[in-house]
């Protein structure tokens, strides 16, 4: 079997947050330095398995195989292919990001750093599974400390969302962070219901002998089983990735969360929702996901055009990211259904893209937090000239939130737009170019009011430092890796490609 | 020679050794009533202790009167369940105040043991009469038990509310089994599935009306208004027990009289048992939802895992059986764990409310911890026991197609997380009034303590358990 890559990639934040529990209270240079020790070992390894990962032939690779509980076919079985790859190196790059960008947590840094490594391990873990039932245990790992990572260390907002539903937003006390963490973490469990009842019905289905994802995917379903379980994976996977109307939860809690836990949240865990739709949706339930792609691709649709309108009547700047996040992530589910070559590769190229597209704003957002101690976007103004770099950060996570080119999220959102021509229902096309100009909107808008437009009078935002020493460290390394995806797409486009074929052959949609 | 003399009545043996412990129990407190109240919990608890051991080293095997006492696989596994429970309710009210008894130690554990003599010849019988009977010893030292505090006017209240409707759940139960005895003529269980099978409308009137007495007892809806009041008004280490030990019992019967033998025919209850089940489990979590009593909350919570219990019968599958029973030994350990939690912060606090535990993790971390293992048993999630418990229902209801009664209870769990994680909210995120540590007492610590091993245990490792139910079930089909 060789060398266990794959556990040890996902095992070792575990392993950290271990150390930190253990040996390093009252110890906080401690707990940063092994944070940044485990999940550097994670992002190093994840680049090796890049280079290592044989991109001719297609399939899972790296296989590792213990069996846990073999009378009921449960066995920790990891494998990864060309999407897993990828997402597997997005997970460690927005971790090794997080733990640089949550420098600054004070109050029990210890239980913060284990949390968001624990998380960690949940994240790699779905990745890499190829038993479902395992891939379940780790997605409930994934989401449960997040529960505890906002109501403790979040932060309660300051601006209220206002217009139509001003009044219903007032009477449920939207913008503190209990109420948020308790939203976010009982949609996802709503969520992970249905799709546990959909795993243990095809489960059944093919016998009770085996939760592998291979020997499952090798089983033709009823046609009218496929159907409703496509539908509860849609819908479990969904609410996680942020479809409309189950999106709700997200501008709350990745506004609440702090920011760390924001970055992994909205980078990676939503593309979590979105990969478990295409991999167990698409992958287990075919003609399901063939019968049902015009529903998603219409609910992608309002996504998009809806998420963005949101993030444009927005005052609070963490509220336009969040709200960014939701239109986004309808651009990853449109492409998914117009089950072409071309959406399905955008819409993989999309969650990276916007993985760390979103990282980097975040991190943006808290740093800016930080020195002006603010969020609302009309009280700040002029902060180029304090804090260049910064600003020139955001303005290059902006250019690749409105698809410009030479940045990954013109590649993505390219391709999904030639995806969706292509499909059966061409129509797509206009909500999501819609989208893209209502996003250069709002995302010009905040750019130009806080960074370059007059500056603030406002005697608080005087002589604001920028960002400096292990701050820059998220930032670089996020920013350059939004444009080396951009000018090099086949990076991530090579491997991704190797598992869309197959999948849509299989599907019966190409030949 | 001895042996000659004992060996008839072998199949009694655990019986007769729980009934040696009463009298040993009862004449202390009646020659001396001087004895500490906690010598007789010692004397009870070692007791019990033998016995447990006993009932682990029991094979199944052997019966008396003509075969209306068994001691089949299924009984043995009830036995062992009652035994440890009350093994745990009893160490846990050592911890108890001695003046709470007020030099009446010696009846309160006699009650709980003559109790337990009916669960224990409950889980044997296999005749109507005999049900009955051991059904009733179980039931009136409940009564007696939840009205203890004679000067404490809500255990009054609590205990004549348990009592009428207890009594009139008894007299249901009655009417049915003589509709029964009436169509096959014979009090024999056996008897029932083959009058069941021939389609007797009389043998199913008669079933119809021992469920609605039999749903008083383990406390589904619409019959469940008893369980908030006895709860609240009742010592908890009682109460504890209270909440798992008769609901097991409960079921012990449904499986007597609907499953054994009954074969494809037991399918008739499947609409009504499910649609049971479905009401339960929606209505005790939403009723535990606005609670502000942590013991009212968790009294509403048991009646909707009785749903999911209920889930289990609905499937009429021997999976769906043997996991009613894993569902049950995860209950045990969840629920009275977090039973005795209050305790150990109701005797501090003097209040049950859920503002008593504000900031918990800060004040008491074990405590708060083992708190929270069993409130996150109780609800469902991965690692602990009740994930599995509820994965397995979920398994056997789906097994049978019943994907929308599985959707729901698969939904309703995410409504019972939420009043879980405001109370472990409460625990680890508020700061405490007052920060001095929770004194506990030792034999409640070590009761606490032994049930979160169990739930973790059982979580981490449920195979050999998996194993155990199913030969208990498996008899049965």
């Amino acid at each position: 079997m060789g060398f266990p890559i794959l556990s040890v990639i996902t095992w070792s934040p575990f392993v950290s947050a271990l150390i930190i529990m253990a040996f390093a209270r009252h110890r906080p240079t401690l707990v940063r330095m092994t944070g940044v020790v485990g999940s550097s070992l994670s992002l190093v390894l994840s680049i090796l398995l890049y280079f290592k990962y044989d991109h001719v032939a297609n399939g899972f690779q790296f296989h590792e195989f213990l069996p846990l509980v073999p009378s009921m076919g449960i066995n920790y079985n990891l494998a990864v292919d060309g999407w897993g790859l990828v997402l597997t190196l997005l997970t460690a790059i927005i971790l090794f990001a997080g733990s640089f960008a949550s420098w600054t947590v004070k109050t029990r840094g210890q239980e913060f750093y284990a949390l968001l490594l624990l998380l960690s391990t949940g994240v790699f873990g779905v990745f890499a599974s190829l038993d479902l039932f395992v891939f379940f245990l780790f997605y409930e790992i994934a989401v449960l400390p997040m529960y505890l990572l906002i109501a403790i260390w979040g932060s309660t907002g300051e601006v209220k969302p206002e217009g139509m539903f001003g009044w219903a937003f007032k009477r449920v006390g939207v913008g503190t962070k209990e109420y948020a963490a308790m939203k976010l973490t009982l949609y996802l469990l709503l969520g992970s219901a249905f799709i546990l009842v959909g795993m243990l019905a095809l489960y059944t289905a093919a016998g009770s002998t085996s939760f592998s994802f291979l020997d499952l995917q090798k089983v033709k379903f009823d046609p009218q089983l496929q159907s409703w379980v496509f539908l509860f994976f849609y819908v479990g996977f969904g609410v996680l990735a942020g479809i409309f109307p189950f999106h709700t939860w997200s501008p709350d809690g990745h506004a609440s969360a702090p920011t760390a836990v924001s970055m992994l949240h909205a980078g990676v865990l939503m593309k979590l929702g979105a990969y478990g739709v295409l991999r167990l949706g698409f992958g287990l339930t075919p003609d399901g996901a063939v019968q049902w792609a015009w529903l998603v691709g219409a609910i992608a649709c309002v996504n998009i055009v809806y998420g963005a309108l949101s993030a444009m009547s927005q005052k609070d700047l963490k509220y336009v990211v969040a709200y960014s996040s939701v239109s986004h992530m309808g651009v990853v589910m449109l492409g998914m259904a117009t089950l072409t070559e071309q959406g399905i590769n955008g819409s993989v190229f999309q969650m990276i893209a916007h993985g760390i597209m979103t990282g980097l704003f975040f991190a943006l957002v808290g740093l800016v937090y930080e020195k002006a101690h603010s969020r609302e976007i009309f009280k700040m103004g002029g902060f180029a000239t304090m804090m260049p770099g910064i600003s020139t950060a955001f303005a290059i996570g902006g250019f690749s939130s409105l698809g410009l080119p030479a940045t990954a999220g013109f590649v993505a959102e390219f391709l999904t737009f030639i995806g969706a021509w292509q499909s059966a229902h061409s129509w797509w096309l206009i909500p999501g170019v819609l989208g893209a100009f209502f996003t250069s909107i709002y995302v010009l808008r905040v750019v130009k009011q806080i960074f370059y437009g007059a500056k603030s009078t406002d005697p608080h935002f005087q002589d604001l430092p920028d960002a400096k020493g292990t701050e820059w460290v998220a930032i670089v390394v996020l920013v350059c890796i939004l444009v080396l995806f951009g000018v090099l797409p086949n990076l991530m486009l090579g491997p991704i490609d190797t598992t869309t074929v197959p999948l849509l052959v299989k599907m019966g949609v190409m030949r | 020679m001895n042996g000659f003399v004992l060996a008839p009545t072998a199949p009694l043996g655990l019986e007769i050794g729980l009934g040696l412990l009463m009298l040993v129990v009862l004449s202390m407190g009646l020659f001396r009533p001087s004895t500490p109240n906690r010598l007789t919990g010692w004397v009870a608890l070692i007791g019990l202790l033998v016995l447990t051991g006993v009932a682990f080293a029991v094979t199944p095997g052997g019966s008396l009167f003509a075969g209306s006492f068994q001691v089949d696989a299924l009984a043995v596994f009830a036995k062992r369940l009652f035994l440890v429970s009350a093994a745990i309710s009893v160490l846990a009210t050592l911890g108890m105040s001695s003046d709470r008894f007020a030099k009446r130690g010696s009846e309160y554990h006699f009650a709980v043991l003559a109790s337990l003599l009916g669960m224990l010849v409950l889980s044997s019988a296999r005749e109507l009469i005999l049900l009955f009977v051991s059904f009733e010893l179980m039931s009136i030292p409940l009564y007696f038990l939840t009205g203890f505090l004679k000067k404490d006017e809500t255990a009054g209240e609590g205990a004549l509310k348990f009592f009428l409707v207890g009594s009139v759940s008894s007299a249901i139960l009655l009417y049915g089994i003589s509709f029964i005895f009436g169509a096959t003529g014979t009090t024999n269980i056996a008897a029932i599935a083959i009058a069941m099978a021939s389609g007797s409308v009389f043998v199913k009137l008669g079933l119809v009306l021992t469920f609605a007495g039999i749903g008083f007892k383990i406390a589904a809806v619409p019959f469940h208004m008893w369980v908030p009041d006895t709860y609240e008004a009742a010592s908890t280490p009682f109460v504890a027990w209270l909440s798992v030990a008769p609901k097991a019992a409960g079921f012990i019967v449904i499986f007597r009289l609907y499953l054994e033998g009954a074969g494809s025919t037991a399918m008739v209850w499947v609409p009504l048992v499910s649609a049971m089940a479905a009401v339960t489990i929606i209505a005790g979590n939403l009723m535990a939802i606005p609670q502000k009593n942590v013991k009212r909350m968790l009294a509403y919570s048991g009646v909707a895992h009785i749903g999911y219990l209920l889930m289990g019968f609905a499937a009429v599958s021997a999976s769906g059986t043997g996991m009613i029973l894993f569902y049950l030994v995860a209950y045990l350990f969840g629920n009275m764990g977090a039973f005795l939690c209050v305790q150990a912060v109701g005797s501090a606090e003097h209040s049950d409310d859920f503002d008593a535990y504000k900031g918990l993790a800060q004040r008491s971390p074990v405590l708060a911890l083992s708190l929270l293992v069993f409130l996150l048993s109780l609800g469902g999630i991965p690692f602990v026991a009740g994930f599995w418990a509820k994965l397995f229902i979920f398994r056997a209801i789906i097994d049978q197609h019943m994907y929308g009664l599985a959707l729901i209870g698969a939904m309703a769990t995410i409504v019972a997380l939420y009043y879980y994680l405001v109370l472990s909210a409460r625990m680890y995120i508020e700061k405490p009034d007052n920060p001095q540590p929770v004194p506990i007492a030792a034999p409640l610590l070590v009761a606490i303590l032994l049930c979160a091993v169990g739930v973790v245990v059982m979580g981490a490792y449920p195979e050999p358990w998996v194993r155990a139910v199913m030969d208990a079930a498996n008899g049965l089909f």
